[in-house]
């Protein structure tokens, strides 16, 4: 039998809850709240360990899907063209990249495009890019918002 | 890149910064050390004890101790950067501005600068101690200030002093009685906002942020939106709650803290930070108040009825969409990348910091959502 990424992640959380935290001097402020800041961590960690990859694969999924979206949807002079062929290009790399890299660079692209729509995209392609990146935004935040809830900053 | 000219000089360290060896937080020992070393020069005989950390916020490392002399003790904070700060400041700058402050607003009293680490490992300003707290006792535990509760009794002492401290700082005559080290955004009615702008987009780009779409789409807004600075203020840069101390019992400001961030600007932009969501509250009637003080539209009235200004609705915008940008910077780049190069003493504080990543990213995009009008 052989220890879980849960039954580690598990102790370490104990150790520093019940055995380094308590004993750490009341002058040694940072020292005590960098422990809690890490038990914190840990916990959340913990929690979203199972769901880590399911996360991150659906997260490049959504980004591919509104790339695709803009490389339909716009159309403009040269340097627009460039920036939709190096879109087009960072979503067929991203099919055999590690997730975190391929997600970097189409989001990479889709921030060049933004860009390049602004120096020659044809007219009505500004509009057309801002509506369907706000559109696929609002969703991928909620999911990103859910994700994140569990650091108590936001009161959804 | 049109910008002021001190940050040209400390965006080149931070670019220098990121080869550097890892930053390990001082040891109290550390401190007591190179302190004495100062104060044999800047005050020989003196005694340093009691050196003491203050915990908190990763922009500084703070320390109080005692100095005595002359059969007397005297209580100060001392106020270094990290090997890697959230963002560029200058320590010296901010001893001017709090020299000018005092008798404004109340301010903590300035000792001594060593804003070129001739003593210190990095640049450091020594202050006298100011009493009081930032939040109310049982308050829980809020990292960074972020959302604190004030309650209403507290609320109902504090929120007068709050705009009026505010009002008096964008009051304060900068024409008749110059600041050192502030350059004046005048070379056109846009450079005020473009400056800021720049600022926050470089500090992004040196520490190469990761970019997403509605990120993109919010740089390429502010840069196509920029407004019309008609009256240039004073601005303090991060005022909030959370950036004063206050007298529990009494309930009365005893320091306004954090001007590392002022410089001369629209006012409009200090009003944005104040109105940012994650510095307000939201209580149980799902109202939300600004830095736990104000309702939106009671805070912009009663700005405009005391201060005699105006406020442009079209301009807040753009501050509104330029508070969040800035703490998206701060929090997806800044903060990440004091992290990554362990070249801040506050790493797990940073990376818990980036959990609000979502929270900022949802404000852009409802606030692109309006378009260039509130």
């Amino acid at each position: 039998m052989r220890p879980t990424f849960d039954e580690r992640l598990a102790s370490i959380i104990r150790a520093l809850s019940e055995v380094v935290l308590p004993h750490l001097p009341p002058e040694a402020s940072l020292a005590q709240e960098q422990v809690q800041l890490s038990i914190g961590h840990l916990q959340i960690m913990r929690a979203q360990l199972d769901q880590l990859h399911d996360y991150e694969r659906e997260e490049l999924a959504d980004y591919t899907a509104l790339a695709s979206a803009l490389c339909d949807a716009v159309t403009g002079g040269t340097q627009t063209q460039a920036a939709l062929a190096a879109l087009a290009q960072a979503i067929s790399d991203g099919a055999t990249q590690p997730v975190r890299a391929a997600r970097k660079a189409v989001n990479e692209a889709v921030d060049a495009l933004v860009r390049a729509c602004v120096a020659d995209g044809a007219p009505g392609a500004r509009e057309t890019l801002t509506r369907l990146i706000l559109t696929q935004e609002h969703e991928r935040i909620q999911k990103d918002r859910k994700w994140f809830a569990p650091f108590g900053f936001d009161t959804l | 890149m049109d910008i002021e000219s001190i940050y040209q000089q400390s965006f080149a360290g931070r670019r220098n910064w990121k080869g550097r060896p890892p930053y390990r937080a001082a040891l109290n020992s550390e401190i007591t050390a190179v302190l004495e070393r100062f104060f044999a020069a800047k005050r020989p005989g003196a005694a340093v004890s009691g050196v003491r950390r203050v915990g908190g916020g990763a922009s500084k490392e703070q320390f109080f101790f005692t100095l005595s002399s002359n059969g007397q003790d005297e209580k100060y904070l001392l106020r270094m950067d990290p090997g890697m700060a959230i963002t560029e400041t200058d320590r010296a700058r901010e001893f001017t501005l709090l020299d000018a402050m005092h008798g404004i607003v109340p301010v903590p009293r300035t000792a001594w600068v060593d804003n070129d680490a001739e003593f210190f490992p990095q640049s450091a300003a020594i202050m006298h101690v100011v009493s009081g707290v930032a939040k109310p006792s049982g308050s829980g535990v809020k990292v960074s200030g972020l959302g604190t509760w004030l309650g209403p009794e507290m609320r109902a002492k504090l929120r007068d002093q709050f705009m009026d401290h505010l009002i008096a700082i964008h009051a304060y005559d900068w024409r008749a009685k110059p600041l050192d080290r502030f350059d004046v955004p005048d070379a056109d009615p846009k450079q005020a906002a473009r400056w800021s702008f720049n600022f926050w987009r470089e500090l992004w780009q040196i520490d190469e942020g990761e970019t997403r779409p509605i990120f993109a789409l919010a740089d390429q807004w502010l840069a196509d939106n920029l407004p019309d600075t008609a009256d240039l203020v004073l601005t303090h840069g991060d005022y909030r709650t959370g950036n004063f101390l206050f007298d529990e019992d009494s309930g009365r400001i005893t320091a306004i803290l954090d001007w590392e961030l002022a410089r001369l600007g629209d006012y409009h932009e200090d009003l944005g930070w104040v109105l940012t969501r994650l510095f307000g509250t939201v209580d149980e009637t799902g109202t939300f108040r600004a830095c736990d003080l104000y309702e939106r539209e009671e805070f912009v009235t009663e700005y405009e009825r005391r201060s005699g200004r105006s406020v442009n609705r079209r301009t807040l915008h753009f501050y509104d969409v330029l508070s969040n940008y800035k703490c998206y910077v701060i929090v997806a780049a800044n903060g990440l990348a004091a992290a990554q190069s362990q070249n801040n003493h506050q790493d797990v504080l940073l990376t818990f910091l980036g959990g609000t990543e979502p929270v900022f990213a949802n404000e852009l995009a409802n606030l692109l959502s309006k378009g260039a009008e509130a």
